[in-house]
């Protein structure tokens, strides 16, 4: 293990190892070297609004609690007693004082702290140090409302670590100074590796194929435009990448679908200009739209994350984010275009799996393992910007995300600690006001 | 006026409640029975549109989130309707695109498509309205195979509102409540 390097993509010819998605060794180190480290997409500050509140997340495989202190700070705590490991939270949310075990009661406050021990005089004899036996904490931090964790001491900031994929993410979850508010989540179980999830996102050359039932279908029912491979091959966005977070961007007016669709969401009001250009400057306000993207590691196409639970079984969990900016009326429809497209239902994303999956399975094969996938479109053509931040696509098809995402995973998987794990520089100009929590 | 007895949905005691048709209790427990049966054959005979005809025009087809909460709070098991982000909100028009892509031959999740077996029982007729709209209970499990090796074993109830048109009954508002937090599928593009 130690001293293991991974070389799974040849950046020359597109060739990647298969073998990613089903090797049990490679799936144990990711839980060490990437969601050990990563900071990790786990839950919205709107799901635990008040004092007591609390909702059950996971940081890749660790079970964990979000939970708000009396003083209104938020925690990150590994829902396993420090006793013997059982559970102190089974709901999925609530509100409570105090966190107790169902095995032997020892209870915890809200921020961790070991309160009660049964039988600490009588049976413990006054020996145990409860002030060493809290519930482990996570590092946490939040950006626009959503909630971030780690478990790497040694990890940069979340402003570090985001980068200037905050230039493009502040589009969609900062326009408005009124935040957005977590809906869901949908869970469900898929049989695919983690990261086959993850490189989707990116993936806009598969839309016209894997979606085109859909498509046509809203196309001839609510007149939505369809996802041509000749509409796709002229989008004026392109795809950047930065840290490790892959973004697709449409510009605008060039790529709108103003005029052609009455329901994808843009997640806001039509009447937010004022204020998203005081808060983002007039070219992000008005040019660019945020499109599909994914956070490093896990979280993908918005707030939804890839939680993995061996190499070929993931938990997906689909939240939808509404603007507190919007109408009521607004703010149901975006619940009901998240409920219809994406998560366990949703007629577009129910395409998606079986080809994931199968994706994923090509690892168990021997014969494909000599192959390789070859992900290799658009390799060579590509290039920076002095507005745009990140690495970019020269077109708005292509893979040079996917290629980057493999390329960053080896950079954690290879990585004895933080020190090795490089940031791209933060060159971007933020125009306007917004911050990373104001 | 007739007087048919039904079980009340909230105290799930007998009640008597009048219909507008002449029909005793076991006539109408006869007549829905017939027509979810009916159901389920078209639903796993894969006849959506005839399945779809079986609902009325302003049609909603919801399936709220089912979440894990300590027994003494288990009113917010369920979200009410318009609170929540259920797995379906549709009304007719999605559910023609959902149907209509089954049709295209290019619906990956349906391609070949799933063998399902609807078993629906249960019926409790919960409250008969004046003009003879019909509330009612059923309980269903539905196995679903899927290409080579891939199932699934959905349980749960359904809650129906049912209008009595032309002879038969259309469904206005169908509330599906599955008996599980994670589901366990890859995807839920079938239907109940």
């Amino acid at each position: 293990m130690a001293g293991t390097k991974y070389e799974i993509l040849d950046p020359e010819t597109g060739w990647l190892d298969p073998s990613i998605y089903t090797d049990q060794e490679i799936y144990r180190r990711e839980m060490t070297h990437i969601f050990g480290r990563a900071w990790l997409l786990i839950g919205h500050d709107s799901l635990i609004p008040n004092p007591g509140d609390f909702f059950h997340t996971y940081m890749g495989e660790d079970p964990v609690i979000l939970s708000r202190g009396s003083d209104g700070s938020v925690n990150v705590l590994l829902n396993m007693c420090r006793h013997r490991g059982a559970r102190l939270v089974r709901a999925d949310d609530g509100n409570c004082n105090s966190f107790v075990c169902s095995y032997h009661a020892w209870t915890y406050g809200l921020d961790g702290e070991l309160e009660y021990v049964p039988g600490e005089q009588e049976v413990y004899y006054g020996e145990l140090d409860r002030s060493k036996l809290g519930l482990k904490r996570a590092r946490v931090a939040t950006y626009a409302g959503l909630v971030f964790a780690t478990w790497a001491e040694d990890a940069p900031s979340l402003e570090d670590y985001l980068g200037d994929a905050r230039w493009y993410l502040d589009m969609e979850f900062n326009r408005s100074g009124k935040g957005t508010y977590a809906v869901g989540p949908h869970k469900w179980i898929q049989p695919i590796n983690w990261k086959t999830a993850v490189d989707n996102c990116s993936d806009w050359y598969h839309v016209p194929v894997s979606h085109a039932s859909a498509a046509n279908a809203m196309f001839r029912v609510l007149g939505e435009p369809r996802f041509t491979h000749d509409r796709l091959f002229q989008m004026k966005g392109r795809a950047a990448f930065v840290n490790g977070h892959q973004v697709q961007y449409f510009k605008m007016p060039e790529d709108s679908l103003a005029g052609q669709s009455k329901s994808i969401p843009t997640a806001t009001a039509e009447d937010d200009t004022a204020e998203a250009v005081e808060r983002l400057g007039e070219f992000r306000a008005k040019s660019v739209v945020l499109g599909t993207h994914s956070l490093f590691p896990n979280t993908v196409l918005g707030f939804r994350l890839a939680i993995p639970r061996g190499p070929l079984k993931t938990e997906f969990w689909h939240f939808a984010l509404a603007s507190n900016a919007d109408t009521p009326e607004q703010q149901r429809e975006v619940l009901r275009v998240h409920t219809a497209r994406n998560g366990v239902t949703g007629h577009f994303e129910a395409d998606d799996v079986d080809n994931w999956r199968q994706v994923s399975e090509s690892g168990l094969s021997g014969t494909y393992r000599e192959l390789g996938q070859r992900v290799n479109l658009g390799i060579g053509h590509t290039h920076t910007d002095d507005v745009f931040p990140g690495a970019l696509s020269d077109r708005f098809v292509s893979e040079n995300n996917h290629r980057h995402f493999y390329r960053r995973w080896e950079e954690f998987m290879n990585a004895d600690s933080w020190a090795d794990i490089p940031l791209d520089p933060q060159k971007a100009t933020y125009e306007g006001t917004a911050g990373m929590n104001e | 006026m007739v007087v048919v007895t039904v079980i009340d949905r909230d105290t799930q005691s007998e009640v008597f409640a009048p219909t507008a048709s002449a029909k005793s209790a076991q006539e109408l427990w006869t007549e829905l029975n017939a027509f979810y049966i009916a159901e389920a054959w078209l639903l796993d005979e894969r006849k959506l549109h005839e399945w779809l005809d079986m609902f009325t025009e302003d049609l909603l087809y919801f399936m709220p989130r089912r979440k894990n909460v300590p027994s003494r709070e288990a009113d917010r098991e369920i979200p009410p309707y318009g609170t929540d982000l259920p797995f379906f909100d549709e009304d007719r028009k999605m559910m023609l695109v959902r149907i209509q892509r089954m049709d295209s031959g290019m619906a990956w999740a349906e391609e070949p498509p799933s063998r399902t077996r609807h078993l629906v029982g249960n019926l409790v007729v919960q409250r008969v309205e004046e003009d003879g709209t019909v509330h009612a209970k059923t309980a269903f499990l539905c196995h679903r195979s899927h290409a080579e090796y891939d199932t699934a074993l959905y349980s749960g109830y359904r809650e129906d509102v049912l209008h009595p048109v032309d002879g038969t009954w259309k469904i206005s508002r169908r509330t599906i409540v599955l008996d599980v937090n994670v589901v366990l599928d890859k995807n839920m593009a079938i239907f109940f």
